[in-house]
Parts: structure tokens; sequence; C-alpha cells
């Protein structure tokens, strides 16, 4: 008796974290066994207890179907019977009022397995009592042994509508709120922010501009190897850089084996609000060689634009006119990470916005690089910035190894700069081609 | 050895920890206070490193314990508006430790710091090396002051002298006991949060954190390493997971009111740690796990989710020991 006593002291603890804060007081030594049958919810309780005294059998699942065994707890620790035998097999089941289980979840538990003991107690009195000091004991083994009881909590985890009274409780909407705020995200993200829930649902967007809007034609898609590292170099072009977006939808879509692109976006992207984090979530990184470097050592396809902004600003008339490709950075990666080059020119995407002019001093206070003038851009405000569906056209060159020279060429500024201008004439001589062969610029 | 710090929150881990396991002979605490995990093998001295005379008595006791290795661990977890006292303490104090230490032969120094010194900026690569420079705003004491004690260290750890100096620049530390800015932070029911900003956040567990500088007390890897969990969280994932709401507002808002508010003591942290809600500043452990033997046993997701777990109860009052 006295052990029990002890025990039902430290109960409150374990027991108390399912059921809210309700009971908070400490029953004293000689309350607790009293205040045991009270705790939860007594009129249930009580409903059922006088069920079971009448002699019918409820159904199984039926609400307060722990209630009896609770009700006659008290008579069960008076008579102080000898022990059950069945403990042990009611571990399990009793156990489950414990710490690891989430607040919206116990009590169903509680009605779905208890009533078969219950149903086993019949009328016979002395087989009642066994029963519910082995349930009495079961319990206080179960508060306990938290390890025990915590393999079964998963099995809770997928009790489809709350019980009422769950409703009631704050923190159930806490969590449930963290849960429904992420229903568009995934919980799990790669190194650089991809997002793979987001990205899906983005994937309609961009996969209609692909096919439907822009009606791409890619060439020569079978230059990008189908494993191990390597180097898209692009042009840059389009005052909204969709570009990178397509690109890398048009080597999900084409590429025999469907190969998954990364590219490298402009610093300034990171600085703007909403489009640094989109851009990240859907598949780009920040342009910066300790980035380009992770990915590349990776094995991942990487896409660069080594124009950067340049690329973007220029004016309509000097459309497909390669700007100055950086310091060579790209050049140094690939000599560094020993990752060959793949050409690649897009035709199309410089009429999407077709750039008048641009204000560069008012851009540089907002934190913008400018703030672009296209025939429809200030005029129709927002919708103004709506791409022309244009017809593009991305073409992929042969592929530079550049294996020949060692990592240590990376330092070679001026074969840097020798190999930087081979790749940009051979992308310009690939937009030219491209543009021969155009007929229109709405159709192809 | 001994702990400097040592009734911190990583000081009476850390002892706890070499209290039971063979390495370590004898500990040596040194704190204002003596640490609850203090048994057998840890000597407590009550010392006090904002004392001009204290140099003088690290290096006394020092010498009369024979003392080879020190863990400095006597930071501030998070911002304070004592600043001139925070100054006094961790600048000025790693100073007279570190000459203390230049008068006995030490030989192994191990020091804490953040992976948060590196700074929170549009630029930063995704993942920041040790290399890096350390360019967190030095308006901001709480940084400050924390890059000239690392200074201070390096210092005294330059090449050609016989001593090992470690570094250990933990990420943000998490998990269900240990207490600081960043859990009372997510500790809020509204989060406030930088509207169209979602940066991606890194965090450490706490056994993690601890189980580091044991390591780094039990084997001699000289430099600085980044201690971190693997794997990152956005932000907005951090505040869904742990169950709270985001408050996004305006940085210039956020400014304002996050300054009015620190101002009013009402804040965790001041304005400059906005930055950290909006740009990136995540470490690469790679280095701790090949040099210094570090791994991990939780990722970021799961010290995270292992935080939330205990602050639920505490917030529905089920769990009542105060965090550490």
């Amino acid at each position: 008796m006295k052990r029990q006593g002890e025990k039902k002291k430290r109960k409150p603890v374990p027991r108390a974290k399912p059921e809210g804060s309700r009971d908070n007081g400490k029953p004293t030594a000689k309350a607790a066994p009293k205040s045991r049958p009270a705790r939860g919810k007594p009129p249930k309780r009580r409903r059922g207890g006088r069920k079971a005294h009448s002699g019918t059998k409820p159904p199984p699942g039926a609400r307060g179907g722990l209630a009896p065994a609770e009700a006659e707890l008290r008579s069960g620790l008076e008579l102080e019977m000898g022990e059950a035998e069945v403990a042990s097999e009611e571990v399990p089941e009793l156990g489950l009022g414990t710490r690891m289980v989430p607040p919206n979840v116990i009590f169903n538990e509680g009605v779905d397995s208890s009533p078969p003991p219950r149903s086993s107690t019949g009328g016979d009195v002395a087989e009642q009592i066994r029963a519910l000091e082995a349930r009495l004991d079961g319990m206080m083994r179960g508060a306990r042994d938290l390890p025990q009881a915590a393999p079964e909590a998963p099995k809770t985890e997928s009790v489809a509508a709350p019980p009422a009274e769950a409703l009631s409780d704050s923190a159930y909407f806490e969590q449930h709120w963290g849960r429904t705020g992420l229903r568009n995200r995934s919980e799990e993200i790669d190194d650089f922010g991809l997002d793979p829930e987001y990205e899906k649902k983005t994937r309609r967007l961009s996969e209609f501009l692909y096919k439907s809007y822009f009606r791409s034609k890619t060439e020569g898609i079978g230059n990008v190897p189908a494993d191990g590292r390597c180097i898209i170099v692009a042009n840059h072009s389009g005052t909204l850089p969709l570009d990178g977006m397509m690109l890398r939808t048009a080597l999900r879509l084409e590429h025999p084996v469907s190969r998954e692109l990364r590219w490298l976006a402009e610093d300034f992207l990171f600085y703007l609000p909403f489009a640094g984090v989109f851009l990240n979530r859907v598949g780009a990184v920040r342009a910066c060689p300790e980035n380009a470097e992770r990915l590349l050592a990776k094995e991942s396809l990487v896409a660069v634009f080594p124009e950067g902004v340049h690329g973007i600003k220029k004016l309509y008339r000097e459309r497909y006119r390669l700007q100055r490709f950086g310091r060579g950075g790209y050049i140094r990666l690939a000599l560094r990470m020993r990752a060959p080059l793949v050409p690649c020119a897009i035709v199309g995407a410089e009429e999407t916005n077709p750039l008048l002019y641009r204000f560069e001093s008012l851009a540089s206070v907002l934190g913008l690089p400018y703030i672009p003038i296209t025939p429809t851009f200030p005029l129709l405000g927002p919708l103004g910035l709506v791409p022309a569906p244009t017809r593009w056209r991305i073409r992929f060159g042969e592929p530079i190894n550049l294996d020949s020279y060692g990592p240590e060429a990376a330092d070679d500024s001026l074969l840097v700069g020798r190999l930087s201008d081979r790749v940009r004439s051979s992308i310009q001589q690939m937009l030219e081609s491209g543009l021969r062969e155009r007929r229109s610029v709405w159709f192809g | 050895m001994a702990v400097t710090g040592a009734a911190s929150f990583l000081g009476v881990n850390l002892i706890g920890m070499l209290e039971e396991s063979d390495s370590v002979r004898s500990i040596v605490s040194l704190d204002v206070t003596a640490p609850r995990t203090a048994a057998k093998k840890t000597r407590v001295y009550e010392l006090d490193l904002v004392d001009p005379t204290a140099e003088e008595r690290v290096a006394e006791i020092l010498a009369a314990e024979a003392i080879d290795t020190i863990v400095h661990l006597a930071f501030l977890p998070s911002p304070t508006h004592a600043s001139a006292y925070a100054h006094e303490f961790e600048s000025v104090g790693t100073m007279h430790l570190i000459n203390a230490c230049r008068r006995t032969r030490i030989s192994k120094f191990v020091m804490w710091s953040q992976t948060m010194l590196y700074g929170a900026h549009p630029t930063n690569p995704n993942f920041l090396s040790e290399k890096h420079a350390l360019r967190a705003r030095r308006g901001e004491p709480y940084f400050s002051d924390k890059i000239e004690a690392e200074n201070e260290a390096l210092r005294f750890g330059k090449p050609g002298q016989a001593r090992i100096v470690t570094i250990l620049r933990t990420a943000p530390i998490l998990g269900p006991t240990v207490d600081n800015y960043l859990t009372r932070y997510l500790g809020r029911r509204f989060v406030p949060t930088v509207l169209g900003f979602d940066p991606l956040w890194q965090f450490v567990h706490e056994a993690d954190a601890v189980n580091a500088f044991k390591i780094a007390v039990e084997r001699d890897v000289p430099g600085t390493f980044n201690i971190t969990g693997d794997g990152v969280l956005p932000l907005s994932t951090v505040i869904r997971l742990v169950g709270r709401t985001p408050l996004p507002l305006p940085r210039s808002v956020a400014d304002t009111l996050g300054g009015t508010l620190w101002l009013a003591q009402v804040a965790e942290a001041p304005p400059a740690f906005f930055d950290y809600l909006q740009y990136i500043c995540v470490a690469d452990g790679e280095l701790a796990r090949k040099v210094l033997g570090f791994r991990p046993l939780y990722t970021s997701r799961e010290a995270l989710i292992e935080y939330a777990g205990a602050q639920h109860l505490r917030d529905v009052k089920l769990l009542s020991e105060t965090p550490a």
C-alpha cells in the first residue's frame, strides 16, 4: 500500500502531460488513490461504470470504455488482492497515456484499446478485481517506462478526426496551424535551399512557359553529358531573367536522363525581398566560387551566365551582342574542378521584355541595378512585366574540355582570358547562326 | 585542465561529461559560482575575470594546480544591455586569461566562439568556411567583443610557439535544456521575421556542442573549426516546426520597433540581429568532421525538434525546470 501510494504521488507528472494542465495540483499521498478515478472526464466514467454494473456488454469502441475499470479502482486498491498475472500483457496498452503521445490523440487511443479487458471481466467480482489490479499495475509501470511506451506513439498519429475535447486545446491548434503553414513546402530542403514541394508547385508554371508560351525548341541537348559535373555557359538576356528557369526546365524535359540543373543567379536578387527567396526555392544559387565548387564537387550540372547583370540590362538595340564575360571566373572554376564546359545560346529571350531605357540613379536608392523602361512596363504597371510570347530556341554546343590544362592553370590570368574569349566567341557564333535561321520572332 | 565560465551551460555540461570520462585526471573550475555538476575530480575556484587582479589570480591558480589545458567558455550566450560589463568580461577578460596563460606553461587553449560572427550578408556563400573573414556588425558589442577575444586567442596560438589553440565556432545551440536568446525568440507565440526574406538557418544540438569541446580537450588539434549540425532549414520552416506563427515586418519597421522593444528590455536581441532574419549565415562543418573527428549526432532539424518538444511542455507548464 505504501509503495503504491508513493508511486501515485509521482504519477501526476508524466500522466498529466497528455491531459494538459488540468491537474496541476499535487495530490497528497492520501488523496492520490481517490483522485485517481476522478482524473480526466469524470461524468463519462460514471456513465460507463453504471453500464458495467447492470451487466450489459457495451459494444467495443464505445465511449467511456475506460470507465468501469477506473471506477472500481479504489476497491481494487483497498482489497489488495494477489498479484495479477496479466500485468505484463496490459502494459503496452495502458502505458499509452504517457509522455510521447501528442495531446490530441490520447483520448481516442484509450477508447479504442480499452474494451477487450473489460468485456472479459463479466460478472465475477474476484476476476474483475484482479483485472483491475493488473490494470493499475500496468498503468504505473507504463507511466514509468517511457521507452516502452514510446514505440506505441507513431501508431496513434494516423487518427483521422480529433475528438471534440482536443479541439478546445490551444496546443492542438498551434500544432495544426504549424502543419498547414507548411502544406506547400517540404519539411526538408537541400543544402542550397531548393524546396522540392514548392518547386513541384511552380513546375506547372515553368512547364507552361517552356512548352506553350515560348514554344521552346532545344537543339543539341545530347552535348550535355548524362552524368558527372558539367558547366553550361549561356548568354543572359531578358529584363526579367527567365532564362535560368527555362534552362532548368529544358534539361528536365528534354534531356535523355532528365538532368537536374542548378543555375547561378546574380547577387542583387538576394538583396531583394521575395525574389531571392523565390529563386532559391526553385533552384537558383547565389553566384560565387564557393557555391559553384560545392555544387560541382557533388557532380551536379551548373549553369552560369558570365555576362551577369550586364547581360540582362543591355538595351534592345544591343540584343544578342554578348557583353564582357567578367574576369573569367567560370574558366577558373572549370580548370580547378576539372569540369567540361558546354556553351549554350538562347535565342528569343531578348525580345520578351525589350529594354528601351534604364534608370540607374534612382534604382540604386531602391537597391536595384536599374529600373527598366520597356514598351509596356511603367505604362501598364506590374502587368507590363509579363514577357512577350516569343519563340525560344535553346542550342547547346559541343562540350569544351579543359582537362589538358592542369588545375594550376587557374592562376594563369592570360590563359584564363584567352579561354574565356574562345568560349565567348563560340557562343556568339551560335547566337548568330540561330538568328540567321530564325524567320520570325514570334513563330521561330 | 581548467574550465572558465564553468557555471555556464557549456561549462556545466562539459564538466559533467569529463567527470565521467577517464581522459581527464582533474578539473579546475574558474567562475563566479560553482558548477552544479562538480564532483570529486573538480576543484572549484571562485574567480571573476572582470576583476583587475584576475590575471594575477589565474596565473597563481594555473601554476599551483599545474594545469596544461584550458577551456575558455566564459562568454555571454545572449546579448545584454550591460554592454560595458560585457566588454570587460569577454574582451578584457579573455586578455587577462591569455596573459595568465602566457606566464605559465599552458600547452592547450580551447575557446568557444560562434558562427554568427561571420555575419549575415547577402554576399555570403551558402556555406562559410573557417577561412572566411568575421564580418558580423562591429557596432554590436555582442559580436565585436567576441571577435576581439577570438583575435586575442589567434595571436596566442601563432605558429612557432609550442601551443595548441583550438577555437570552436558553434552554430546557434538548440536543445531541450539550453536557454539563450534564440530559444526565447522561438518561444514567442508570434515570432517576428523580416518581410520577403526567408534565410536558411542551421543549428547544433546542445549535446553535440558539448561533445565537440570534449573532443577538443581529448585530441590535440590546433585550428579553428565550425561546429554545426547537418542540414539547413529555412526560417519559415523553423518557426512552423516549433508551432509558432511568423509575424513578418518590413525591415525598416522591424528596426524601429525592435530597437524600441530592445531599449524597453522586452525584445531578446538588438536590431543588429535582424540581419540574421534576412540574410544567410550558415557555416560549413566539414573541416571539424575531417580534422577534429567531430560527428554530430543530431541534424539541425533534429536539434530543433528536440527543442520544440521541450518548449511545448514548458508552454503548458508541464515542464517547470528552468533551462540552464
